[in-house]
């Protein structure tokens, strides 16, 4: 397909590409970013490693056509990775209660499972444990069992409670 | 080939017009984006005829762009189409739910789409407008042409919006669900169901199942053997006989056997059936 001018913004920054717009977002990302903390694994909607938020909202990056976020927002694992920076922090809260609680293994579904928890803390704060695993049904781990995941989001939720307050 | 992200009705009827046939209409794109080689597209997801819910003389009416997650999040169709909100609900993943839209789930025709399957059930009709500017009126329960195979064509016709009687008085609906996991799973059996009583009498209903055939299927022995009944203990046993005796399934390697699906769809048909009379009943007495 023909390619075309794509405007959109990126962690926060305006960018302006000019790609395939039947390519995946995904794609997009880790090729003409070079954003490849985004995962690829399934590449059809299954295991929620390509988890990105558009707009604010979890989506399977794999499977959002690039010229759908025309005049959007995405945010990536490097964009919340960032927000950690910029209050001095090596990483972002959630991502520090992950590796505190071993809730990351071989690691890669992580990428995923911290985007599916930034959004549901985003708009609900402190999550009961079973709203936890709802927000995170769409993310698919090998290794770690999910456990150790729902309590670093939970945990995570409690320590940014706290600086809040 | 290109990708245009449509920002108007006018603007999107103009392009199908204009390409004759030669192009396809995309929503959230989680079915058709998997389907390659892909067509050109034409993207309808912010053309605001298609989204939102409103009221429109007395008929809720959804867009057809509206997300799944949208939809069981919505106060008005959580408490006036309770089976739409479930069957949304259990849709895929909250990724899934995210971008995927009703108007999509019926348009890729899946024989078991669960939105489908409660606005058969909800006894919905849907609003298209062709890319010649025409407008016209269908059952949902009349769209389906065949296996993934919707009478809606994506290529020349835009389907805009549902209009669904609210639920009130006397009236109740309710959708059942068995998956082998509660997430990212599709359904062995689902079902739907819609009454509306006088007196504790049924005088109007609907039981819809799948997948039996390609299309969600109405269950017309059952919905005979309910009619003009009082709902009670004695009733339950002779639904889930008869949905199970009505219709044909097949077991699958992958999926369950024949067996497990006749014993689910009895129960299924019976417990949405239980549910949407109870929730009548609750609004006879409010
Ligand atoms: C991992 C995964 C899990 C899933 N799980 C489920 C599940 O549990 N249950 C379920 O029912 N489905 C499931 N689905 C299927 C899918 O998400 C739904 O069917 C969804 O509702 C489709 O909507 P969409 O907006 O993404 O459609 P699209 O992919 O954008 O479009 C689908 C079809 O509809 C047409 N179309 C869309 N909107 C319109 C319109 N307004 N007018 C005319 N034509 C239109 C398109 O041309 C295309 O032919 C799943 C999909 C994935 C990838
Ligand atoms: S790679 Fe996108 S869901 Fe698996
Ligand atoms: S830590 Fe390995 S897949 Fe989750």
């Amino acid at each position: 397909m023909k390619e075309q001018v794509i405007r959109f913004e990126i962690n926060g920054e305006k960018a302006e590409v000019y790609a395939d717009p039947t390519l995946s977002l995904l794609h997009l990302l880790r090729s003409r970013f070079n954003l490849i903390g985004t995962k690829e694994g399934c590449r059809k909607g299954e295991c929620g490693t390509c988890t990105v938020l558009l707009d604010g909202q979890a989506v399977n990056s794999c499977l959002v056509p690039a010229g759908k976020v025309e005049g959007k927002k995405v945010l990536t694992i490097e964009g919340v990775t960032r927000e950690g920076a910029l209050k001095g922090k090596r990483v972002h809260p959630l991502q520090q209660s992950f590796v505190e609680k071993g809730a990351v293994q071989c690691g890669f579904c992580t990428p995923g499972m911290v985007m599916s928890a930034y959004a549901l803390l985003r708009d609900n704060p402190s999550p009961s444990p079973e709203q936890v695993r709802e927000a995170i049904s769409g993310n698919l781990c090998r290794c770690s069992g999910y456990k150790q995941i729902e309590e670093a989001v939970l945990e995570a939720a409690k320590t940014m409670q706290e600086k809040q307050g | 080939m290109s990708y245009m992200v449509a920002a108007s009705l006018e603007q999107a009827l103009k392009i199908l017009h204009e390409k004759g046939g030669n192009v396809q209409v995309i929503a959230g794109g989680t079915d058709l984006y998997l389907k390659k080689p892909l067509p050109d597209l034409v993207d309808v997801s912010s053309v605001p005829e298609i989204l939102g819910i409103c009221r429109d003389e007395g008929m809720l009416s959804i867009g057809a762009g509206v997300t799944h997650t949208e939809a069981a999040a919505s106060a008005v169709i959580q408490s006036e189409a309770e089976a739409l909100a479930e069957a949304c609900r259990r849709v895929g993943s909250p990724q899934v739910r995210n971008m995927g839209t009703i108007g999509g789930n019926l348009v890729n025709a899946a024989p078991a789409a669960d939105a489908a399957v409660a606005l058969v059930a909800l006894g919905a009709k849907a609003l298209l407008v062709n890319h010649a500017g025409s407008s016209r009126e269908a059952f949902v329960e009349d769209l389906y042409a065949g296996y993934n195979c919707s009478y809606v064509d994506g290529s020349s016709e835009i389907l805009l919006r549902f209009l669904v009687e609210p639920c009130g008085q006397g009236m109740g609906s309710a959708f059942m669900r068995f998956a082998p996991r509660e997430a990212l799973s599709l359904p062995l059996v689902n079902s739907a169901a819609f009454v509306r009583l006088r007196e504790n009498i049924i005088e109007e209903v609907r039981v819809v199942i799948a997948p039996v055939k390609p299309a969600p299927t109405r269950l017309v022995e059952t919905e005979k053997l309910v009619l003009g009944c009082k709902p009670g203990e004695d009733i339950w046993r002779k639904v889930e006989y008869t949905a199970a005796s009505e219709v044909e399934v097949r077991g699958s390697l992958l999926r369950c056997s024949e067996e497990y699906r006749y014993h689910l769809v009895g129960v299924l048909a019976r417990r949405a059936l239980k549910k949407a009379v109870e929730r009548a009943l609750n609004r006879q007495r409010r």
